[in-house]
């Protein structure tokens, strides 16, 4: 079984980018690549090869949606699981999101210390 | 008895035309039947005597017998027709003569000829009245045949004729008696008072109805001169001088004073004041003609006096009704030729027009000069036309009065065209200026509220008791498209267009402010929109019942603001609130986030002596967070964006949640929180609004609880609603503070918020939750002994208690 050790975390502000990341790394101990856009993100998911993809929804440009309908043509959502960010938390759209391909939904504000632990349990849920 | 079909005069009797005349002529004389009178028996004596028989009989010959006015020598008063000798007298014009009846064929069986009195000679004349009947006999009859002598015939002619003559008298002093009688009669019974004098004015005759009025017997004035007994001297000086002038002679002051007129063909009535028997003086209104005979002489005079003392008492009387009257009666007389008068004015002219009644008795100009000038015409015009028309008469006009000054009057009457094509009007007039005043001044008035109610920036609508529509003001008009129109409260909403503050709930006619009002209540405040001119208007409505000063209902009114613009401003402000909360979320994830990581010392050791700094920085900024959450909620709410997944599930496992995932709050605070009794009842809720609002009460609790104390949750069923309650031990609710409790930003203190860390918006928020899901929520609290927050919610009861 593989583990989970590399993580892509799509988020256009710097500042969450820079939180996450820190998260994820100081307290999970992952290996986080940062891309500001949905466009990096495609041109970087396949060099890097993520374990995890963390994708914002509201972003410029390409918004999560959309980048997620892109990645599933050139990845496997079933072995690299996306879940979203958002902190729209009305139950109708975490549904869509769903649908869309989403493993599941993280709602903003997160609390960086239960972050990691979070997403663990997202990617474990989704080996059996 | 033998048929006297052979005689010449068989049927004498029969109902020929003539015989009907003769018998009326017999009739007239009323004598038939009459008693025996001396003067009728002296000319059968006579007859009788001259004629040297023994029996002789005035006998009138009717349809059936002959009767005997007058009899000599006969015990019978009549014998029948069919065997009289005088039937044959009155068929002929003379003497008829009979010798001897024995020897007569037409007699030679009669019963009076061969039975008593065994008539065998038979004379009569007949009784010829002046117009040609023979109305019967004077006859002569002996028991023995005879002749009369010619002197003898002669004689009973001219008896005969004296006989009719006395017919004459006896029927003419009837008819004088009866005539007498009559006249009599009427005197006695006639209700005006008639006193007959000679042509000098002496009394002769007095009636009842003269002797009651005067107090005088027909004896005391009978015999004495009429002027002198019952005129005053005075007032015969007074009339005698008038109508010496009058008539153009010399007239005395004595009883010509009542017959000059006559002589000049003239029958006057004329006013007098009789004297009494005891002094007092009668009033009369006489009337004096001439009597005279059948030769044109004069006889004497009548006099007829009429009581005016009732006719007095009448207009005394009206003069006293006019009196209390307030205005003038009058009664006003226009003819054909267009002259006028007043027959009659009451006082009350004085008040109305300045003038006495006197001045009005001839002439109408004197009223017309005292009305205002701008008037006049319209006056007459109106008069004019009322008497054309003949329709009740009614005008206002003004009164230049000599005494008050200008007034206002008010007239009506009525006319009556009269035989003669004059109009005869009855009427009043009074002084309505003080009215007119208040009418000015209410006219005034109401234009002053006319205008208001244009000028006002609200819409004003009001109905009557009856719930009509009675009154829209201009804005009223404008933002309904419509006017008043009749129609039951009931469509109102429909008719205009009235809906819910969502606009798209028409409202239920018990919504309606007005007709809320219209019920008695006073509605506040109340949002509703009207959609009738395309955009919907927001408005707030406020209705009131309107009541008389007496307290009778009037009907209502309800005044609507616009709020279209404030709520325009305020859905923007709430819009804008929502954008810079979205937008201040990303950065506050960053720096909560941040703060966290610091704090958790996984970025290494923080120095002690910046920890006190960090944990304020992460509190407020976990604060500023929640604030965000709220405002976004509310934002929500108003917006009716907030989704509710109503989902029936039982109630305890709801609160025991609310009470795990609040634990760790309150202990923070020292508090613990406990639940009491909960039934077993189910609700049918959004779960997590649930949670969201028992965090909120919960939390609140805990933070104004003192350290040490417990919150109890509990809830109680009752009438299919389940009430869940929040009861702390802390200060509770200060009574100031108990009406903006549920308000935005309410605080007890403004620097609660800031020691207690809430963003006053958790309660507001609280509020529309329960509310949208069909609760309440209330508290009950007295300051110092804590508070008691609740909701109710429609519940369904279960079988099965709680384990």
């Amino acid at each position: 079984m593989a583990e989970l050790r590399r993580i892509l975390h799509v988020e256009d502000d710097p500042s969450i980018q820079a939180v996450t990341k820190l998260a994820l790394e100081a307290i999970g101990g992952y290996q986080v690549l940062s891309c500001s856009s949905g466009a990096q993100a495609l041109e970087e998911v396949e060099a890097f090869a993520p374990d995890f993809i963390l994708l914002d929804v509201m972003m410029p440009g390409m918004d999560g949606p959309q980048t997620l309908l892109k990645l599933r043509e050139r990845i496997d959502l079933e072995q690299i699981p996306v879940t979203f960010m958002t902190a729209k938390v009305q139950p109708s759209e975490i549904e869509h999101l769903r649908k869309l391909g989403a493993r599941d939904v993280i709602v903003k504000p997160f609390d960086p210390m239960l972050l990691a632990e979070q997403i663990r349990s997202i990617w474990l849920a989704g080996r059996y | 008895m033998e048929s006297p079909q052979a005689s010449p005069a068989s049927t004498p009797f029969s109902a020929q035309p003539r015989e009907l005349s003769r018998l009326a002529a017999l009739l007239r004389y009323e004598i038939l039947d009459t008693p025996e009178e001396s003067i009728f028996d002296d000319f059968t004596e006579l007859a009788a005597q001259i004629c040297d028989t023994p029996i002789a009989l005035i006998s009138l010959v009717d349809d059936r017998r002959q009767w005997f006015k007058s009899r000599v020598g006969l015990g019978v008063s009549e014998t029948s027709r069919e065997i009289s000798f005088c039937t044959y007298t009155i068929a002929g014009d003379e003497i008829f003569e009979v010798p001897d009846t024995l020897q007569d064929p037409r007699f030679c069986n009669n019963p009076l000829v061969l039975g008593d009195p065994h008539i065998r000679f038979y004379a009569g004349t007949p009784l010829t009245s002046p117009d040609g009947y023979n109305l019967g006999t004077l006859c002569v009859i002996d028991r023995q045949p005879r002749r009369l002598s010619a002197q003898q015939r002669e004689t009973l002619e001219r008896l005969g004729r004296q006989v009719i003559r006395l017919f004459e008298q006896h029927l003419l002093a009837h008819r004088h008696a009866e005539q007498a009688a009559l006249q009599q009669a009427i005197l006695d019974s006639a209700s005006s008072a008639v006193l007959v004098t000679r042509p000098d004015g002496v009394v002769t005759s007095v009636n009842p109805t003269a002797e009651r009025l005067l107090g005088y017997s027909e004896q005391t004035l009978v015999g004495h001169p009429l002027t002198a007994a019952l005129f005053r001297q005075e007032a015969l000086q007074r009339r005698a001088l008038l109508l010496s002038s009058e008539l153009q002679i010399p007239v005395e002051a004595d009883f010509s004073v009542l017959t000059a007129p006559l002589h000049r063909g003239r029958r006057d009535m004329s006013e007098w004041r009789l004297r009494h028997q005891n002094g007092n003086e009668v009033p009369v209104l006489l009337g004096v003609s001439a009597i005279h005979d059948e030769q044109e002489h004069l006889r004497g005079y009548l006099v007829n006096a009429y009581d005016l003392a009732y006719q007095e008492q009448l207009q005394l009387r009206l003069q006293q009704i006019a009196a209390q009257v307030p205005g003038m009666l009058f009664q006003f007389h226009w003819r054909a030729d267009g002259a006028s008068c007043f027959p009659y004015v009451s006082e009350g002219v004085e008040q109305t027009y300045g003038l006495s009644p006197g001045q009005l008795a001839s002439s109408f100009a004197p009223i017309v000069c005292r009305v205002h000038g701008p008037d006049r015409s319209a006056l007459l015009i109106s008069i004019r036309k009322a008497a054309n028309e003949l329709t009740p008469w009614h005008s206002e006009h003004r009164v230049e009065h000599p005494r008050k000054g200008l007034i206002w009057v008010e007239a009506r009457a009525t006319p009556l065209q009269q035989v003669d094509g004059s109009v005869l009007w009855h009427g009043f007039v009074t002084d309505i200026t003080a009215r007119k005043a208040e009418q000015l001044e209410l006219d005034k008035q109401q234009e002053m509220n006319r205008r208001l109610l244009e000028a006002l920036s609200e819409a004003v609508v009001a109905c009557d008791a009856e719930g009509n529509l009675t009154l829209f003001n201009e804005k009223a008009k404008q933002w309904h498209g419509a006017d008043a129109e009749s129609g039951s409260p009931e469509q109102w909403a429909t008719r205009y267009q009235l809906f819910r503050a969502d606009g798209m709930t028409p409202l239920q006619p018990e919504e309606i402010p007005l007709r809320r009002a219209l019920h008695g209540e006073h509605v506040i405040n109340h949002e509703m929109v009207l959609l009738s001119q395309g955009a919907p208007r927001y408005v707030l409505s406020n209705a009131d019942p309107l009541f008389s000063s007496d307290g009778h209902p009037l009907g209502a009114v309800v005044v609507m603001h616009d709020i279209t613009e404030r709520k325009r401003i305020e859905r923007l402000q709430r819009e804008f609130i929502s954008t810079v909360s979205h937008e201040l979320r990303t950065p506050l994830t960053s720096i909560t986030g941040a703060l966290a990581l610091i704090c958790s010392n996984v970025m290494g050791e923080v120095p002690e002596s910046m920890l006190e700094l960090l944990d304020i920085a992460q509190q407020n900024s976990q604060r500023l967070g929640a604030l965000i959450d709220d405002l976004l909620d509310m934002e929500k709410l108003h917006a009716g964006k907030m989704r509710f997944d109503m989902l029936e599930q039982p109630l305890p496992p709801l609160l025991e949640l609310a009470l795990r995932s609040n634990g760790s709050y309150a202990e923070r605070h020292g508090v613990q929180l406990h639940l009491g009794a909960c039934p077993a009842v189910s609700v049918t809720v959004d779960a997590m609004r649930v949670q969201q609002v028992l965090s909120n009460l919960l939390s609140n609790a805990a933070k104004f609880s003192p350290a040490g104390e417990q919150v109890e949750l509990s809830a109680q069923f009752s009438d299919g609603r389940v009430r869940v309650s929040v009861r702390d031990q802390g200060p509770g609710i200060s009574d100031e503070f108990h009406a903006r409790v549920f308000q935005k930003f309410a605080q007890a203190d403004s620097s609660d918020s800031r020691q207690q860390g809430g963003t006053g918006l958790g309660l507001a928020i609280s509020k529309e939750l329960i509310e949208h899901m069909g609760g309440q929520i209330g508290f009950e609290s007295e300051p110092g002994r804590g508070a008691c927050f609740w909701f109710e919610l429609p519940a369904q009861g279960q079988a099965k208690e709680r384990p």
